[in-house]
């Protein structure tokens, strides 16, 4: 069985907002895959889309070869959806009891509470827990069913360095158990670390698509920089190798794929003034692609 | 299907709050308008208010359930359901009976207290169908409040669900009977779930089955409520 999830066109109707703007995106099974974006790129309305909570305006969503909702009807795919919180008055094995019956081959209780790293807490009400215990109780739930997909929006935002790090181990665990993993985050360290591929979303469209180290490289793989000293940046653009320009706090920051290149016209020119020479982070890179004013279909390279 | 029940039942048992004054309102309610309105010398009208009134708990507790579960939804809990198995009509109809559970001490504490301090006297068969149709006859209630609590906000579904209740009751002739009305809206009354309702414990106490009209009308209004009910569940999980 291949899982496909073929997200496209959408526009919601009666709204200038078209969260989903003619999304493509395949995902194989067993991959774990990080969707990036800025607040409002649309990633929350593409998993909406996934799992059948949403309809596409236009377009196909399928999920393991079927309509989302179905796939959801047949125990396929299991979430942790952003701000939901568990509901009061039930303890936390009671929870994963219930969630793991209404599958049809769920993981046993005490296996899904473990990978989840809730059995010491599994008798306490999970109104009286505190966040990050929380979350990994949405964990539990998402993963209960042993579903092939598990879609995860934002699983670490409330979580503190430590215990997100903890969160990851158990992802990663559930992950190698051939499950397909797909995730959503702000922290690009986080999608750089836990996932085979990172897909990049911006106004609704992937905009990259690819290892962290393609994506990287896609956005200029040196970075060079300058003080301007109240010069303008004016011709730095054409540079050779130099594929992007940006002013921050009174500096240039020249995106480059060819360092030695850029550096030696630099010192041509006479502009070397407190020269900087890196390697774009994966930030740099998620910086002038989600660009307010980056063009969509910029890049797109295969995995 | 049965694991929701299970839950649902369970999380209803930990809020003896809710219980307690789901049931007690209408059992003082009850013990207020036939003592202390000085009709309580005819007998006719002890055991039809407390048939009405007990009808009225019934639709209360029924209907109550709505905001809780609209308090379920700001937790994000349906999407989450929504993402399980459990398709709609399970899920609604799970819900509507767990509800149940809170309807029956109502039932039971007003016939209790009709018996016990109101002296209303009748045949043991009669008891026990009033405790089964005043039960299983709130369903409908059951599906309306669950309907408002799945569409609207916590508050908004409070709200609603008393303006509902008042309605049906005093339409219905759950609180007056229907004769003191004028004619037109005796006619409205007739037709109002609240009046198929309470008629099948006015019937029981007279002594005969419920009359095919009332149980049309009561299945009519299950029928629309259930599919009222389905249909705002299928819209609360979407996002947009």
């Amino acid at each position: 069985m291949e899982f496909t999830a073929a997200v496209k066109t959408f526009g919601r109707a009666g709204s200038t907002v078209r969260a989903v703007d003619g999304m493509d995106l395949t995902v194989g099974r067993g991959e774990t895959v990080a969707l990036l974006g800025r607040n409002g790129a649309g990633k929350s309305t593409a998993i909406s889309l996934l799992l059948g909570l949403n309809d596409p305006d236009s377009g196909t969503v399928r999920l393991l070869g079927r309509a989302p909702d179905r796939a959801v009807r047949a125990g396929l795919a299991g979430a942790m959806l952003q701000d939901g919180r568990p509901i009061p008055r039930v303890t936390v094995g009671e929870l994963i009891r219930f969630v793991a019956a209404l599958y049809p081959r769920p993981l046993p209780v005490a296996e899904a509470l473990a990978l989840a790293g809730v059995t010491e807490y599994a008798d306490r009400r999970v109104d009286k827990l505190s966040g990050g215990q929380v979350q990994r109780v949405r964990f539990a739930v998402a993963l209960a069913g042993d579903p092939e997909l598990v879609v995860l929006d934002e699983p670490t935002a409330a979580l503190d360095v430590e215990a997100r790090r903890a969160f990851w181990v158990s992802i990663r665990s559930f992950a190698e158990r051939g499950r397909t993993v797909l995730f959503s985050t702000h922290h690009l360290e986080e999608a750089d670390g836990n996932a085979d591929r990172i897909v990049v979303l911006h106004r609704g469209r992937v905009v990259a698509d690819g290892s962290g180290e393609a994506i990287k490289r896609s956005a200029g793989g040196g970075l060079v920089s300058i003080d301007l000293a109240g010069r303008s940046t004016a011709g730095l653009e054409s540079l050779p190798g130099v594929v992007g320009v940006e002013v921050r706090g009174g500096r240039a920051l020249l995106r480059t794929d060819d360092s030695d290149a850029t550096v030696v016209e630099l010192a041509r020119i006479g502009a070397v003034r407190g020269l900087q020479v890196g390697r774009a982070t994966l930030e740099d890179a998620f910086l002038s692609l989600t660009a307010p004013t980056a063009a969509a279909d910029q890049v797109k390279e295969a995995a | 299907m049965f694991p929701y029940i299970a839950l649902e039942i369970r999380r209803t048992l930990r809020d003896p709050t809710f219980l307690v004054f789901g049931t007690g309102m209408p059992l003082m309610m009850y013990l207020l308008f036939t003592n202390l309105g000085g009709s309580g010398s005819y007998d006719d009208w002890k055991a039809a208010s407390m048939v009405g009134m007990a009808a009225y708990g019934a639709l209360g507790s029924a209907m109550a359930i709505g905001t809780g579960i609209a308090s379920d939804k700001s937790l994000g809990w349906l999407q989450q359901l929504r993402i399980t198995p459990l398709d709609p009509w399970r899920a609604v109809t799970g819900r509507a009976i767990s509800s149940s559970v809170t309807v029956l001490p109502t039932v039971l504490a007003i016939l209790l207290a009709g018996g016990l301090v109101n002296g209303v006297r009748l045949a043991a068969w009669q008891w026990g169908a009033l405790v089964l149709l005043l039960w299983l006859g709130a369903l409908p209630f059951t599906l309306l409040g669950i309907g408002n609590g799945y569409r609207l906000t916590p508050q908004g579904t409070g709200v609603v669900n008393v303006a509902c209740l008042m309605g049906f009751a005093l339409v219905g002739g759950l609180w007056f009977p229907l004769g003191v009305f004028p004619g037109w809206l005796r006619a409205v009354g007739g037709f109002t779930p609240a009046h198929g309702f309470a008629d099948l414990g006015w019937s029981t106490i007279a002594g005969h089955a419920p009359g095919a009209g009332s149980l049309a009308v009561l299945a009519g209004w299950l029928l629309l409520f259930g599919g009222y009910a389905v249909m705002s569940y299928r819209r609360s999980a979407r996002t947009v």
